[in-house]
């Protein structure tokens, strides 16, 4: 039977062309006719077994439904079975619905799937190799959110990212939010409290009294009755972290610092423009003498007096300020004239002044007071110099820093884009310079991002491939328009430990060879994808992958 | 000394025996270091180690689990294994405790 078939399929192919041309003559001589025809396709269809089959009945004919067998009268309308049959109109609906739906799941679950992948490529999440189990779990669990009864005893790192994940995934609700109040914690931290109302707030002091790290991002709904609650239930709270609680009165402010007083030794306040004043600041300075770190970005009403207030906490370590009101610079100097020396973190964002006069005198200041700092961000002023920025990182007492973030110092002007000609403002080519001579040997991570005044020269000579920079992680040269391949090859081979560089708007870096484990993100013309993972392993990590082989472990593929 | 054994031998609490590869068991530090033979263990002389916190069915996905890893180490988009969900708590707290590759986030 299996060697009769070839002939009998020539004899039916040249049949069925036969077929086709008659049908194409059909066709053209009766177009309207076709039209109501329909779904009927046996002459434009090459299927030959379609030729076994008896003649398709036209519509008002009866026939016999392929799937259920029941007799119904044929429509314009009758859909097609599966192998080539008429069906009767229940059946007709079925597969059609089964269709759509078919359709529907496979197709949104493959664009899931990719956008998934991409954002977790611009995450820095999946690089190359399998992910995590733990990674992996907790996913599953944030998906699965609504069926979680209780988490039982988990350590204190993997209930922090359950809460993240659940935060990403949109999964913190009321009910899901429960779970991560267990008595015998220490520190609650909801990073997407956006969905939780004011009652909720009150279970976290009612189930965990002992707390005392609170940390909540987007509690919209925390309120001056929470606070309340907070006072009188959790006597142990000593570090405080809320992100957009505008509900939440002066006088209640006021009165957490009072009952906190001395124990409180973090606070940190962001986006908060109904109330926070400038008494409300100086209110905490009096009443928590203790403070350690402190952090107040984008609090509408907080100028001047908040920073001459913030000047008399000596003990302070930590210190993070953005404000949105202008503040005299000679204030500012004041301040790290007084709280400088014990810094270990200073952070002044976005400080910019109308009046454009160039002057370094807080860079000067930072320079003389401040001999400990391990972090490092001024960013957006536009009245600093490159010089300002030699003369801070030259004969510096202050060790090496570990992150520096200098981004989006520059004279903005659009009528004068290349800046003032007798001087340059911001970090340049000499500023670059002295950064990296003062802390290259245990620079973790800087941003240098619209930093427009360094020269390809410098990023040639501090980048070389000679020079080594040890620690270096990550290096974000967005917008710095100079930076082009050799660059971006000179950073491979100098810092043995990069995981990530950053290049958005750098449209000299084309065709350039990415090592493995280090990912490239946002080189515009380097080629079609936005990310580029290494693959290459180049003959400078040949050296360290013998070095850790020797140690007996693999080589772990870089996690973001 | 039987440390070069191919295959080692991973016991749950509850009896069952899992025989795999050495190389996949050692992505766990846990199990690498209770091999090792400089710390001289009795494991390192049977190849076998007992988790005795770790039940059969938690202890399976983890050796499918060891195999997904070591296979997929060099390749790039990953597909996510199939871990059923009521399975993950558990699995979670297992994890963190054989450490290594399975543990740390991303």
């Amino acid at each position: 039977m299996a060697a009769e078939r070839p002939r009998k399929r020539k004899r039916d192919q040249d049949e069925a062309i036969a077929k086709i041309k008659k049908g194409k003559e059909a066709k053209k001589k009766s177009a309207k006719k076709k039209k109501k025809h329909g779904s009927d396709d046996s002459d434009s269809d090459f299927d030959i077994m379609d030729l076994y089959k008896k003649a398709k009945k036209l519509p008002g004919q009866l026939e016999n439904c392929e799937l259920c067998e029941k007799r119904f009268t044929v429509t314009a309308y009758s859909k097609a079975g599966p192998n080539g049959g008429l069906l009767c109109t229940p059946c007709g609906k079925a597969m059609t619905k089964e269709a759509k739906a078919t359709e529907k799941a496979s197709k949104p679950v493959q664009r899931k799937g990719r956008r998934k992948l991409e954002s977790n490529r611009l995450d820095g999440f999946t690089s190359r190799g399998a992910r995590t189990l733990q990674q992996l779990c907790i996913e599953k669990l944030a998906k699965h959110a609504e069926d979680i009864d209780e988490f039982g005893e988990m350590p204190e790192a993997i209930m922090n990212r359950l809460s993240e994940i659940f935060s990403k995934k949109r999964a913190m609700n009321p009910t899901t939010f429960k779970l991560f109040l267990q008595p015998d914690r220490e520190e609650v931290s909801i990073q997407e409290s956006a969905y939780l109302e004011t009652e909720d707030f009150d279970q976290i002091f009612a189930i965990v009294p002992g707390i005392k790290k609170l940390a909540l991002r987007n509690c919209c709904q925390f309120k001056d009755v929470n606070v309340d609650y907070m006072i009188e239930k959790a006597k142990k709270l000593s570090d405080i972290q809320l992100l957009g609680a505008n509900l939440v009165s002066d006088d209640k402010w006021t009165e957490l610092f009072i009952a906190r007083g001395p124990d409180l030794k973090s606070f940190k306040v962001e986006w908060l423009d109904a109330a926070f004043t400038d008494e409300v600041v100086q209110a905490l300075v009096t009443f928590c003498p203790n403070l350690e770190r402190l952090k107040l970005e984008r609090c509408k009403h907080l100028g001047v007096e908040a920073i001459d207030a913030i000047a008399r906490l000596e003990n302070l370590q930590h210190l993070t300020l953005r404000f949105c009101k202008e503040v005299p610079r000679e204030r500012l100097v004041n301040l790290i004239g007084n709280v400088g020396p014990n810094l270990e973190t200073l952070c002044l964002e976005n400080f910019v002044e109308s009046d454009c006069e160039p002057t370094d005198v807080i860079l000067e200041a930072i320079h003389t007071s401040c001999t400990n700092l391990s972090k490092f961000r001024f960013t957006e002023n536009n009245v600093c110099t490159d010089e300002g920025y030699v003369n801070l990182f030259t004969d510096w007492s202050n060790p090496p820093l570990r992150y520096i973030d200098v981004n989006s110092t520059r004279d903005v002007d659009n009528a004068n884009p290349d800046g003032p000609e007798e001087y340059t403002i911001g970090v340049g080519s000499a500023g670059f310079d002295a950064i990296m001579k003062h802390s290259g040997s245990n620079l973790q991570c800087i941003n240098i991002s619209s930093c427009r005044h360094i020269d390809h020269e410098t990023f040639a000579n501090i980048f070389d491939g000679e020079k080594q920079y040890p620690s270096l992680q990550e290096i974000n040269l967005s917008f710095c328009p100079v930076v082009d391949t050799q660059v971006i090859a000179g950073i491979f081979r100098s810092c043995p430990k990069i995981q990530k560089v950053i290049t958005f708007g750098c449209f000299e870096v084309k065709e350039v060879v990415v090592p493995r484990g280090v990912v490239l993100i946002g080189a515009p013309k380097a080629q079609d994808a936005i990310e580029q993972f290494g693959d290459v392993v180049m003959d400078f990590q040949k050296e360290l992958q013998a070095e850790m082989a020797k140690a007996g472990g693999r080589i772990v593929p870089v996690r973001g | 000394m039987a440390s070069d054994t191919k295959y080692v031998t991973l016991v749950s609490g509850d009896g069952y025996e899992f025989k795999i590869l050495r190389s996949a068991a050692c992505l766990s530090k846990t199990i690498k270091n209770s091999l090792d033979p400089t710390y001289g263990f009795r494991e390192n002389e049977e190849n076998r180690v007992v988790l005795k916190d770790i039940n059969g069915v938690i202890l399976e996905k983890i050796c499918e689990y060891l195999y997904y890893n070591e296979k997929y180490a060099d390749s790039k988009d990953v597909p996510d294994p199939d871990l059923p969900p009521e399975l993950c708590l558990e699995l979670l707290i297992a994890a963190d405790y054989l450490d290594g590759e399975l543990a740390s986030f991303g």
